[in-house]
């Protein structure tokens, strides 16, 4: 087992040479329970999940099972969701509308809002003495960037901004929630399905393993949507020859903070011609939406000779996975991989479109998602078996000795054109999932 | 009203379907589908008040795209079924009912679908079928079939057909 004080050693970042065990030992697991997950922010979702008061959703913090609520004056609250009296559950529904909570064991009722408001026979048996402010459920700080709710349990944490950076805040704004274009819409609901392996494992596969798509995991999709569409079968699909456009990773928190990883962005105008091919097959609403977006990017981009159009996939630290598909008709996709101990885990899944978008464009988005990125697609079973093959091929812990190999592009982080937020790299790299546990040892030591 | 023989044939096609499709014999169960087939998978959630319904499906396919994913198995590359799953479906709870023309038949199933996959790894599947077969060529084909899965927190990606 390797204590924390030895970590330094088997994380060697800057050499791409990270131990395995930081994946499979079971220590180091509940370490990484309190100092990463009761310390860094935590998406929990985006607040048009919750458009009316009183509207909830479920999702965990780590371990930890919350309700993300909207109260009755629109105020947003994580509350943990465990009744403080004997640690019930005190909400049983994946999501919904209520004005309370109550516990089934003693009947203590909780407000929309966290706040106590009910004890069976308090008069009689407690002679008025509970404090309600202080027996509320338990609150995490809750912020939002653009939308997208984010929790934390530690009080003393920087603001979420300072948290996300700048640069972080400007990718995360312009190209994933969309600010400039009237931002997301929700498609209810969360698609989970339980997943072997530690959730780092996919949270290092989206921040920036780009290797495995087109070396490995997935060709056999690709191969067969090629047959397809050589066969003259009429796909909505974009067309993945964008993938053969130049492409770069992007880090923001290089080196520096929370990092945040764009794998497979693409600058090249080639990209929004694809678009609008797609577009001009899809109708004249959707020809003007592209157009509109064009014209409204390259005003908010006009100071950089260069600017991104898309991405494909991405990562906020520590388990949020993003995906753009290389393209806005292909929607957003937010995935978070819960840990559900060292080598489980719960991937929670949800699809956002761009509100402005045009119904077919909407339509085409969720079917992009549900038959790619799913828990039942055509792509994420793939990479769930990677790791199911990983699990056991490590579980004897003499195979977390010698250190994986993380050194993809090592020394040539830089070797892209620069002069947009965040440190633009070749594609494929490592260096996000370098600058990932680089972060990850950061906070293990603190 | 269904005669005893007609009862029977409905039975034996949903039967052969299990067959073919633990048989991995996906062609032929391809061939079992109508054209025009809406194979579904809804979202499966708990519910509080007064909310908008699921916004995406786990599955919505068409045939060409029900093709695609058998296909997909077939290149050898497809990492998720090499080697490929061992399944069993039990077909059971069958019930006939008239459908919205005399062409067409509402068909009722439960099912319990054990998956292993290499040494160890296994899933349990257990849920509903709500089908409509229809009579083309003097013979059954599936028209539409919606999967009502009972899990929430589903127990792998899926990979094979219900």
């Amino acid at each position: 087992m390797v204590s924390v004080s030895e970590l330094r050693e088997v994380v060697n970042w800057r050499e791409g040479l990270i131990s395995p065990s930081v994946l499979f030992d079971e220590e180091l697991y509940r370490e990484e329970q309190m100092k990463v997950f009761e310390k860094a922010w935590l998406v929990v979702g985006h607040e048009d999940m919750l458009r009316k008061p009183g509207d909830y959703v479920t999702n965990y913090m780590g371990e930890v099972p919350v309700v993300v609520s909207r109260d009755m004056e629109g105020e947003l609250h994580v509350l943990v969701n465990r009744c403080v009296h004997r640690g019930n559950e005190v909400c049983l529904f994946d999501r919904g509308n209520a004005r309370a909570f109550t516990c089934s064991y003693h009947g203590w009722t909780y407000e929309i809002s966290g706040k106590l408001i009910g004890v069976p026979m308090e008069k009689e048996l407690y002679r008025d003495e509970i404090d309600h402010d202080s027996w509320g459920l338990e609150q995490a700080r809750v912020a939002s960037y653009k939308g997208l709710i984010f929790a934390t349990f530690d009080q003393s944490a920087p603001g979420l901004e300072e948290w996300l950076g700048e640069d972080g805040c400007w990718w995360l704004r312009n190209y994933v929630l969309v600010e400039h274009l009237g931002g997301l819409e929700a498609l209810p609901g969360m698609h989970r399905y339980s997943t072997p392996g530690n959730w780092k494992h996919l949270a290092e596969n989206f921040i920036g393993d780009d290797y495995h798509v087109f070396a490995a995991t997935h060709v056999s999709w690709f191969k067969v949507m090629q047959e397809f569409m050589e066969k003259g079968y009429e796909m909505r699909r974009i067309d993945s020859s964008v993938a053969r456009t130049r492409r770069y990773e992007v880090t923001t928190g290089y080196l520096k903070g929370c990092p945040i990883g764009f794998g497979n962005v693409t600058m090249d105008p080639a990209a929004h011609e694809h678009d609008l091919a797609m577009a001009q097959k899809l109708g004249p609403d959707v020809v003007e939406w592209v157009q509109y977006r064009r014209r409204q990017y390259e005003e908010v981009m006009k100071e950089y000779e260069l600017a991104p159009y898309s991405f494909m996939n991405g990562a906020i630290f520590p388990n949020l996975g993003l995906m753009g598909f290389f393209s806005p008709m292909a929607g957003r996709h937010f995935l978070l991989f819960h840990p559900r101990g060292v080598k489980e885990m719960e991937q929670w899944q949800w699809t956002m479109v761009e509100k402005e978008a045009p119904p077919i464009v909407k339509e085409v988005a969720a079917e992009y998602v549900y038959r790619g990125q799913h828990m039942a697609g055509t792509i994420a079973p793939d990479d769930v078996e990677n790791q199911e093959r990983i699990v056991e091929a490590m579980r004897a812990p003499r195979n977390w000795r010698k250190p994986h190999n993380y050194r993809l592009q090592l020394g040539h982080e830089e070797e892209a054109p620069q002069g947009i937020p965040g440190q633009v790299g070749p594609n494929p790299s490592e260096i996000n999932q370098r600058n990932f546990y680089r972060f990850w040892l950061e906070l293990m030591e603190a | 009203m269904l005669t005893l023989e007609q009862k029977r044939e409905v039975e034996e096609f949903l039967y052969r379907e299990a067959f073919l499709l633990d048989e991995m014999r996906f062609d032929e169960w391809l061939d079992m589908l109508s054209e025009d087939i809406e194979y579904t998978m809804p979202l499966r959630e708990h519910l509080q008040g007064d909310v908008e319904p699921a916004g995406h499906p786990i599955i919505k396919d068409d045939k060409l795209m029900l093709t695609m994913r058998a296909k997909k198995h077939e290149t050898g590359l497809s990492h998720v079924e090499i080697p490929r799953s061992l399944t069993e479906h039990i077909v059971t709870n069958i019930l006939i009912e008239d459908g919205d023309n005399p062409t067409e038949l509402r068909v009722y199933s439960n099912f319990l679908v054990r998956q292993a996959r290499k040494l160890r790894d296994e899933a349990w599947w257990a849920g509903r079928r709500k089908d409509v077969l229809r009579r083309e060529d003097g013979g059954w084909k599936i028209a539409r079939r919606e999967v009502l899965l009972d899990s929430i927190v589903l127990p792998r990606g899926i990979t094979i057909f219900f």
